[in-house]
């Protein structure tokens, strides 16, 4: 008898042992807030769940480091690997690692150059960046009109690092929408890099107000950039409400500048969406089952009129 | 007999010695100045400085005036301590980390409870530790500095490891706590007291306060006597009595206060603080201190001519703004400034030794 249950016990222990799912993650860095939510979005999704081991690795921005981290993860025998790549045109090698150890791979958050010749047991999780910047230069474009301003208007462009794909498309995406016929009223006056970061935004805008140029709006590629550049006007005793100021992520102290008048306009990502969608693809393939390549979780658009949305959701 | 501070060792005599080295740095201020009003003309159609558009009362361009010195002070601040610890002969790398985790810290105990009505949704502890009095995270964040500081300073005064890698150690394990404390996630929503600290041009004045206190410290005390001495000939000074390993733990302690202080004045000019924040000011410091004619072999060097080598920063990068120059040119530029000035000092090193 004692012996039945002692077998009854290891069998189950074993069971549950195998039926375990380990997950290796290598993020780009660690100290990104929005990568942060990410993050934080997939190991609550893994905690939620039983069996599901996840364990998550800074890759500090460093793309050889990357790599290591995911040739540790296929020599440690993980059922699937989630990355968020460094440098999205770094990740062949990524790729064919792991395609050769037949292990899945999930590319998460910024699109891998390689996306279209990916085997079949990897997968693309991510929001479409081409909505982000349109969702916000169109919302910008519509209010200067509503504030009868359509006859010309002029404003400022704030770009985030330059080496990276998503300033780069938003930075594009604001050209495309001012080069259509509803919008090609609004002129830009210069645009510049900050990096992504509120001290820059600070002194950059500063810098620009010593020009004395008049403006309607300033368009910034995230959040960090526009509430940077909202410190400098109104340092200035510029009225926020003459000016546009629009920029994208939706964090909380972006939206704590939305309720308070000064942000306009930003966009919502869904961070732990796209960390949770990645998870979810990266089981089923490890289960073998068949995932969509490609997974876009949708931009959402945020203004002081939905803004109680999504005051808990970043 | 009169004598001035040493190079390599040597003494000189203060007669023989040509223009002080901070009017180089200034000519070049001025140079650098005259260049984006010559450029600003032709294509702008706009002075840099001046107040060609007519919008001021005063002769100047206050605004670019004023951010031309906001820009850099928070650095600014940084550079004094950088300045100190190069003329002490060694270097310090972790500045810009060290700001990152004092600033995380720091902001945990300035937070509001409420925003906008609702609970601080950037909370780090209980409702029991917020709304303190401003006092308390400034005494946290002097204690972070010190810390730090003194760390380094064991390091490397008893355990003889080169100062670039004691201090490497600090940057990569202090970045590690920045990140650490709050999992990655930014800390706003500071209360009105701690946000006052850094508005408006307080920034420049508190790095205005600071660069005289240590110039005169620099020039005036037995601090900054022993200082250049152990920076221009560590063994002599050990010889002549000087505690030396006492007093190189001193100076990286203040490096690393002064980091601090740069941090509290950041995050409260930001009203947030975040685990990137402060990456690679220690690089930005360090040239500023050595485009003030501060020499990276240690002994010679001045806080006034690291507060020129701020301005001259500021100069460009408004310059640059105001110059609407493409973005991908602007770095390659101030790399280029960074390395003229060290060159040029080199130059002047042999001009002076040769002199002798």
């Amino acid at each position: 008898m004692k012996k039945t249950l002692l077998a009854a016990g290891l069998t189950s222990l074993l069971a549950t042992t195998a039926m375990a799912e380990n997950i290796g993650v290598s993020m780009a860095l660690f100290d990104d807030n929005f990568l942060t939510v990410l993050r934080n979005g997939m190991i609550e999704q893994a905690g939620a769940m039983d069996g599901v081991e996840i364990q998550v690795e800074d890759a500090q921005n460093d793309v050889a480091k990357q790599l290591d981290q995911i040739n540790n993860f296929i020599a440690s025998g993980v059922d699937a690997i989630i990355v968020n790549p460094v440098d999205t045109s770094a990740t062949e090698a990524m790729t064919n690692a792991a395609a050769s150890a037949g292990v899945p791979l999930v590319y998460v958050n910024r699109q891998p150059v390689n996306v279209d010749t990916m085997p079949d047991n990897q997968a693309f999780v991510a929001s479409n960046e081409i909505e982000s910047g349109t969702l916000e230069t169109f919302e910008i474009c519509k209010n200067l009109r509503a504030a009868g301003k359509g006859a010309g208007a002029r404003a400022y462009l704030m770009m985030g690092e330059l080496s990276n794909q998503a300033a780069v498309q938003r930075t594009k995406d604001v050209h495309d929408i001012l080069g259509t016929d509803m919008c090609n009223f609004i002129e830009i006056i210069d645009e510049q890099t900050a990096n992504w970061s509120r001290d820059q935004a600070q002194d950059l805008m500063t810098n620009w107000l010593s020009s004395g140029e008049t403006f309607d709006a300033l368009i910034a590629n995230n959040d960090e950039m526009a509430i940077g550049a909202i410190q400098a006007m109104k340092a200035a005793g510029i009225d926020m409400a003459s000016v546009q100021v629009g920029g994208v992520d939706a964090t909380q102290d972006a939206l704590a500048a939305m309720a308070g008048g000064d942000l306009d306009v930003t966009v919502f990502q869904n961070a732990a969406g796209q960390g949770a969608g990645a998870l979810d693809a990266a089981l089923k393939l490890a289960k073998g089952e068949d995932v969509d390549q490609k997974v876009y979780i949708p931009f959402e658009l945020v203004t002081p009129a939905n803004l109680a949305n999504y005051t808990a959701k970043n | 007999m009169s004598q001035s501070h040493g190079i390599g060792g040597l003494v000189f005599d203060e007669k023989k010695k040509a223009r002080a080295p901070e009017w180089n740095v200034f000519f070049a201020l001025i140079l650098i100045v005259v260049v984006f009003e010559a450029l600003g003309a032709m294509l702008q159609g706009q002075s840099f400085l001046f107040d060609s558009a007519d919008r001021f009362d005063t002769i100047f361009n206050e605004q670019r005036l004023k951010i031309i010195i906001l820009q850099v002070a928070i650095i600014g601040i940084i550079a004094l301590g950088s300045t100190q610890v190069i003329i002490l002969g060694g270097i310090d790398l972790s500045p810009g980390s060290v700001v990152g985790v004092t600033a995380m810290i720091t902001m945990s105990f300035a937070q509001v409870a409420e925003v906008n009505g609702l609970a601080n949704p950037k909370a780090v502890f209980g409702p029991a530790w917020m709304d303190l009095p401003v006092i308390v995270p400034l005494l946290v964040g002097l204690v972070c500095g010190i810390v730090a500081g003194v760390i380094n300073g064991l390091l490397i005064a008893y355990t003889r490891i080169p100062p670039f890698i004691a201090t490497l150690g600090m940057m990569v394990t202090a970045r590690g706590a920045a990140k650490w404390w709050s999992k990655g996630q930014p800390i706003s929503f500071p209360t009105d007291s701690y946000a006052a600290i850094g508005q408006g041009m307080n920034p420049v004045i508190i790095f205005a306060v600071l660069a005289i206190l240590f110039h005169l410290i620099l020039k005036y005390t037995v601090y900054g006597k022993h200082t250049y001495a152990i920076g221009s000939n560590e063994l002599a000074s050990r010889m002549s009595g000087i505690q030396v390993s006492r007093h190189k733990v001193l100076v990286y302690t203040i490096a690393s206060v002064l980091a601090a202080i740069a941090a509290i004045v950041l995050s409260s000019k930001n009203l947030t603080a975040q685990a990137g924040m402060g990456m690679m000011y220690e690089l930005d410091a360090i040239a500023m201190t050595v485009i003030g004619g501060v020499s990276l072999s240690g002994g010679r060097g001045s806080i006034l001519g690291t507060v020129l080598g701020s301005l001259i920063f500021g100069v460009i990068i408004s310059g640059f703004t105001f110059l609407k120059l493409d973005a991908y040119y602007q770095e390659m530029v101030k790399g280029v400034i960074i390395v003229g000035a060290v060159v040029l000092d080199q130059y002047r090193q042999q001009r002076a030794a040769a002199r002798m």
